[in-house]
């Protein structure tokens, strides 16, 4: 399913491109929302570049589903502006607006055929701008061809799949021609295996329409695998923006470090920009001459398990092996230290025995990310 | 952030001017729609209820309670009172015992049995009075037989009876059967597990639980009971201070030309009216969740 | 009867009195109900054809129908606009007084139908509050077909308002967005996404204002001025019939009112069935 037919798919899409203007650039500059006293988004200010796949990344009440209704014009906010292009949104209708809005549950209309609920978007345009009945048919077909639905056209939204569903409230979205597409949580009421197959295939989808596309999620791994550029964001605000890897390889605080996952968390104390993690010195983040507490934190795959003789590191003692996957997971518990620790290891330590439960080993640190306590 | 600002940057935080959520209506035709829909239900449900009161008292409060004092009146109370009392608890048990067996058991043409039971909301009331003249009336089907041994049905107390408790036959069951449907035999056949007996089962487990569906039904089956018409009018024969109930009482002195009298006792009625909807409001709100949502009437 | 009950049947389970409530329930409700109800066709069948359509053709009794059925019909279709503008109001506006208004709208169902007719002639009377300004307009609702509608339009509300209102209650805000953000302006929504939605619940409460008013006979007959082939309901004409000893006569209207009544009654919970399954939308 995931392998479009080419041919088709990609003359859907140039069906699309012959309707389409150039990728839209939106600008969001202090934009605040506030719920009584609970701040939904405070002073957000972001740039989603022409033709970008952005995603906002967050925990729930992180705002982010806020940010996406407020760019749809779907939630009134009270401070800043909204810009696609340099044109203020605020001010114009959900019409004139024209986004391409994925909602969660799809929102698709019941009483309505797939057809018609692709087609709705055109029909309801002012009768000078209408397309002829012909017209609007051909476009549905290709929309739904480029969904590949083609033949579902009069299925009633519950007699189809979850993922065909999804499907339909996108080639619905697209259907009015959208200036930027904006998906909430596109993948969150899918089953596992169906979620797969549609990041790929909506990446796929994404370069060819080329729309800029922002969508919300609150699974790490389908921001990074998915999106140009991610937006992490924690309690109405920004955290951090930029690519894949520089949110993995550079998370900015121990938020984004946290929220990422995978690692272990040492209360370290800092000394001259330096802290000692399981038994190496490594630099802090930024300020370089820093003293007091500080935060470490250590990925699995980054801890390494080190030979008895050369008692290097601190001493740990195994407690459980998961030796599945590429690497072996280990957990290991450190004296003085509460919750366990997981390392990931090289297959071959698991293959050659040195890895008994309850076995005394010694452990250190390749890497580790430090962050001075506030 | 914003609770509490000082008031200059009020103004930063009003919401932004000639936004309103998409899914709402301008305010003119928001505040359009109100005055359409209250003033239809102020005309058709207040005045009238209010006529009923003013019409009432129309001559003072002496002719008012003069017209609920006097000898016919007090018979057409008690009579009505007489028949809710037997009426009512014997669509209770019905409405229990058929509860029970349609909704704790799964069982080919449930909807239709279910169907038959709602038959009496959609027959007319003259045709409820109707069917028993045709059964127990002197030309009867088995009439002739029952005056011929002594017992008058129709065009006496017990036809009033029956004919009552034909048109309130479906308002306990089809409160109940919903609520018990959805709320499974799963605490029944835990009880019965534990070694309860199936009567135990039914009055400590299955009653509490369908309590206040059951008083709701029972509210309603009583008013319409208590001010049923068309059916006992045909039945009853119109004897006074015999077989008239409170509505017919109603209907001779309006036609007796009456008013004052008419409207007093219909407004005895009409109060009995209101003290069930503020009851059944209270129920409503109170214990909205133990009562079958599907059902409201 | 408790023979039946047993072969009826059910699913296995460990409940008991299975045998018992139904057979009491089967008892009861032929007692009361079916063997009652069969009677009126029993006695039709008696007449024979011939004298049955005799009976059910006098111009009186086809006027008296025409008259009960038309006017439950417009009843419950001004109900069905007036109902959903209320549940409407009541779902989704506040305002002052909205539970007292919410709860009003039951009064139908607890007022004695009697007391309801006696309170639109006083309304309606040229003498009365609303009488005294329609009059001189030309508008004649006392003791005429337009109180009879007026009446109806009472009973029928509450059962508009209930079917809509849980549904409206229930309806997903997000459908309302998509349709927005697709370009839709209020009024488009309102049309093509609300009201489908609403239509099942809208067609239940139209048959059941619709069943009801067919029938109704006590706020009616006060208010009707009762005039043979112009305000005369055939619920009234059963009774007079009755009144005059001519059993033949009533049951031949009743026969036809239950009938049409019933026909009506299944083909809506048809549509309603034939709606479920393709949409699976709930009624």
């Amino acid at each position: 399913m995931v392998n479009l037919p080419r041919a088709a798919a990609t003359s859907a899409a140039r069906e699309i491109e012959r309707h389409r203007h150039a990728p839209v650039r939106i600008d969001i500059e202090e934009l605040g929302k506030s719920y009584g006293n609970f701040a939904a988004l405070e002073n957000v200010s972001l740039t989603v570049k022409p033709g970008e796949l952005l995603a906002l990344l967050g925990p729930s009440g992180s705002g982010k589903t806020t940010l996406l209704r407020a760019i749809a014009g779907l939630t009134a906010t009270e401070q800043g502006t909204i810009r696609f292009d340099g044109e203020d949104a605020t001010v114009l209708s959900l019409r004139d607006r024209r986004v391409g809005f994925v909602f969660q549950q799809y929102a698709l209309f019941r009483h309505m055929t797939v057809f018609d609920n692709v087609a709705f978007g055109l029909r309801v345009r002012p009768r000078e701008e209408r397309p002829r009945a012909g017209e609007i048919a051909r476009r549905v077909r290709r929309l739904l061809e480029l969904v590949q639905l083609d033949g579902l056209e009069k299925r009633f939204p519950s007699q189809i799949s979850g993922g065909q569903r999804q499907r339909v409230a996108l080639a619905r979205a697209l259907a009015i021609e959208p200036r930027v597409l904006l998906l909430d949580e596109p993948f969150g009421a899918l089953d596992a295996k169906v979620r797969k197959e549609l990041r790929s295939w909506l990446r796929e989808l994404h370069t060819e329409t080329g729309l800029t596309t922002v969508f919300v999620t609150h699974d790490q791994e389908e921001a990074l695998e998915l999106a140009d550029r991610v937006v992490i964001m924690r309690a109405g605000q920004v955290e951090q923006v930029g690519t894949p890897s520089e949110i993995y390889d550079e998370p900015a605080t121990p938020f984004v470090c946290e929220f990422l996952g995978g690692v272990a968390r040492f209360e370290v104390t800092a000394k001259d920009g330096e802290a000692d993690v399981l038994g190496s010195a490594f630099p802090l983040e930024g300020d370089s001459d820093y003293c007091g507490p500080a935060l470490a934190y250590v990925r699995a795959h980054e801890l390494e398990i080190v030979a008895r003789e050369r008692a290097e590191g601190v001493p740990a003692v195994i407690r459980a092996v998961r030796p599945f996957g590429p690497t072996v997971t280990v957990e290991l518990s450190v004296e003085g230290r509460q919750s366990r620790i997981e390392a990931e290891v090289p297959r071959e330590l698991y293959s050659s025995g040195e890895l008994g439960i309850g076995q005394g080993v010694f452990i250190r640190a390749t890497a580790a990310r430090i962050y001075a306590a506030n | 952030m914003s609770a509490n600002l000082p008031a200059q940057e009020a103004a930063h935080i009003a919401p932004r001017p000639f936004f309103r959520t998409p899914v709402t209506e301008a305010p003119l035709i928001k505040f359009t729609l109100i005055a359409i829909g209250l003033a239809f239900i102020v005309a058709m449900i207040f005045l009238p209820l209010a006529a009923v009161f003013f019409e009432a008292f129309r001559r003072g409060a002496e002719p008012f309670f003069a017209a609920l004092v006097e000898p016919d009146a007090l018979s057409a109370i008690r009579l009505t009172l007489f028949v809710a009392a037997i009426s009512v608890p014997a669509n209770l048990a019905f409405g229990l015992v058929a509860s029970w067996a349609i909704a704790k058991f799964e069982f080919k043409g449930k909807s239709f049995l279910i169907t038959l039971i709602d038959l009496p909301f959609s027959v007319s009331p003259v045709i409820s009075g109707l069917v028993y003249i045709l059964l127990f009336g002197s030309y009867g089907f088995i009439g002739p037989w029952l005056i011929a041994h002594g017992y008058q049905i129709v065009f006496a107390v017990p036809g009033i009876v029956l004919a009552t408790i034909f048109v309130t036959f479906p308002f306990v069951a089809r409160q109940l059967i919903p609520l018990m449907e959805q709320q499974g035999k799963g605490d029944e056949e835990a009880a019965l597990s534990l070694g309860a007996t199936g009567l135990q089962t039914f009055f400590r487990v299955t009653l509490p639980n369908i309590k206040w569906a059951l008083l709701y039904g029972v509210l309603l089956c009583n008013a319409r009971a208590m001010g049923e018409f068309g059916a006992v009018s045909v039945v009853s024969g119109h004897i006074r201070g015999k077989t008239n109930t409170m509505p017919l009482h109603v209907e001779i002195l309006y036609n007796e030309y009456n008013f004052v009298a008419a409207f007093a006792v219909a407004s005895l009625l009409a109060f009995l009216a209101l003290v069930t909807l503020v009851l059944k409001s209270v129920l409503e709100w109170r214990y909205s969740g133990e009562l079958a949502a599907s059902s409201r009437h | 009867m408790n023979s039946l009950a047993t072969s009826l049947r059910p699913a296995p389970s460990v409940l008991p009195g299975w045998g018992i409530t139904m057979g009491l329930t089967l008892t009861w409700l032929s007692l009361i109900i079916l063997i009652p109800l069969a009677g009126v066709f029993i006695k039709s069948a008696g007449l024979g054809w011939d004298e049955f359509w005799r009976l059910a053709l006098d111009p009186r009794t086809v006027a008296a129908l025409k008259l009960s059925f038309g006017a439950a019909l417009i009843a419950a279709g001004v109900n069905v606009v007036f109902g959903f503008l209320a549940a409407w109001v009541l779902v989704r506006y506040e305002f002052p007084g909205k539970r007292l208004f919410d709860a009003a709208i039951d009064l139908p169902f607890a007022l004695p139908t009697a007391v309801a007719g006696l309170a639109f002639t006083a309304l309606y009377a040229p003498n009365g509050w609303l009488g005294s300004w329609l009059v001189p307009l030309g508008i004649k609702v006392a003791y005429t077909p337009l109180g009879i509608v007026v009446a109806l339009i009472f009973i029928g509300l509450p059962f508009v308002v209930r079917s809509v209102q849980p549904v409206l209650a229930d309806f997903d805000r997000e459908l309302e967005e998509a349709s927005a953000t697709l370009g839709a302006t209020r009024l488009q929504t309102v049309v093509k996404v609300i009201l489908p939605a609403l239509l099942p619940s809208l067609l239940t409460g139209f048959a059941l204002a619709f069943a009801r008013g067919v029938g109704e006979y006590g706020s009616i007959i006060f208010i009707a001025g009762n005039i043979p082939y112009v305000s005369e309901i055939a619920p009234l004409l059963i009774v007079i019939r009755l009144e005059e000893f001519n059993y033949a006569g009533a049951t031949s209207i009743a026969a036809i009112m239950l009938v049409i009544s019933f026909a009506l009654l299944l083909l809506i919970n048809l549509l309603q069935a034939w709606n479920r399954r393709r949409t699976g939308i709930q009624a």
